[in-house]
């Protein structure tokens, strides 16, 4: 299974420390292109300035969640077609429900591993596998 | 008594006394039994009041509620601050081990690998202070509306407030109020 290692993608975290861990994992997988948010708001308007090709976004945010930004994304005719993985604490069988139904392309529970984040950033592009 | 003839619960124990007295000037049979009663529940009531008095005023100067707000807030800020530069550390070996050769290079980043993924304990650990510290922020108001139900409060009563050594144990400080190195030296000199 490949990666396309020049895909852009916007990872959004109201933590620091987890928009740099997960910059760290994906540079490990050579994807260098990264673009950080640390609300759903910022990252809303970084996607419409420049559609990336997959949001990697936290759930539990203030003011916009990242079921928020999910469903803005999905609304919107522009970035719609944009893989989304949601990386979240909440592993309630609601909220994988609630962001399934919102159109949510994987669901990755905190704490992960690396091996997890390639595997589910691969699951979500099938032409490429 | 309010307005409309309703009891309140600030005039409780003052009626509850008043009626302790009137019936001890009752020369009713079994009327003690009554008066004990009575008497327990008047005492129940000012021991609240000076028990919820005590956690509105704190112990010491500082604000119980606010204080163990601060101080867990002041954990997220530590295991960041930590957090942060266990990562430049692991950032500065995996610049090194895509120097080495191959074999070396992969053990040296397997670990780097694992030392980013373990990381992720300060958002967890983030995530679950910032709920308690909501947890006590919203019981801090219900005190403060179950104090506001009790009416005026004795805020100088202080219940079980450290004495003696007890009372320095009080660290670690938080940062925004600690002394730095350089000022505990200057204190440690000029006591000679």
């Amino acid at each position: 299974m490949s990666l396309n290692k020049n895909m852009r993608v916007v990872i959004v975290d109201d933590y620091t420390t987890m928009l740099r861990i997960l910059r760290n994992l994906l540079r490990q997988l050579e994807i260098n292109n990264v673009d950080e948010a640390n609300d759903g708001d910022t990252a809303y308007h970084l996607m419409q300035k420049n559609p990336p090709d997959l949001v990697i976004s936290d759930w539990n945010m203030v003011p916009v969640t990242g079921l928020d930004l999910l469903r803005k994304v999905r609304a919107d005719a522009k970035l719609k077609h944009i893989p989304f993985i949601m990386v979240t604490a909440e592993s309630k069988t609601e909220n994988v429900v609630a962001a399934k139904q919102a159109g949510v392309s994987n669901y990755i529970v905190k704490p992960f591993n690396a091996d997890t984040l390639r595997a589910k950033i691969v699951s979500v592009f099938p032409a490429m596998v | 008594m309010s307005q409309n003839g309703s009891l309140q619960l600030p005039d409780a124990e003052g009626y509850l006394n008043r009626v302790i007295g009137e019936l001890r000037a009752l020369k009713a049979p079994h009327k003690n039994t009554l008066v004990s009663v009575l008497e327990y529940l008047s005492d129940h009531i000012r021991v609240t009041r000076n028990e919820i008095g005590a956690l509105k005023s704190g112990s010491g100067n500082a604000q119980v509620f606010s204080t163990t707000t601060d101080e867990l807030e002041e954990i997220v800020t530590e295991t960041a601050r930590a957090t942060n530069r266990i990562m430049d550390a692991a950032e500065s070996v995996e610049k090194v081990a895509v120097t080495l050769e191959p074999a070396s290079a992969g053990a040296l980043m397997d670990a780097v690998t694992s030392i980013y993924e373990a990381s992720a304990f300060q958002d967890i650990t983030g995530q679950r202070i910032t709920k308690i510290v909501r947890a006590l922020q919203s019981l801090e108001e219900k005190l403060a509306a179950l104090a506001s139900a009790f009416g005026p409060l004795d805020e100088t009563f202080v219940a079980n407030a450290p004495e003696g050594d007890a009372a320095l144990l009080n660290g670690p400080q938080m940062e925004k109020t600690a002394a730095s190195q350089t000022d505990i030296d200057a204190l440690f000199a000029s006591l000679g």
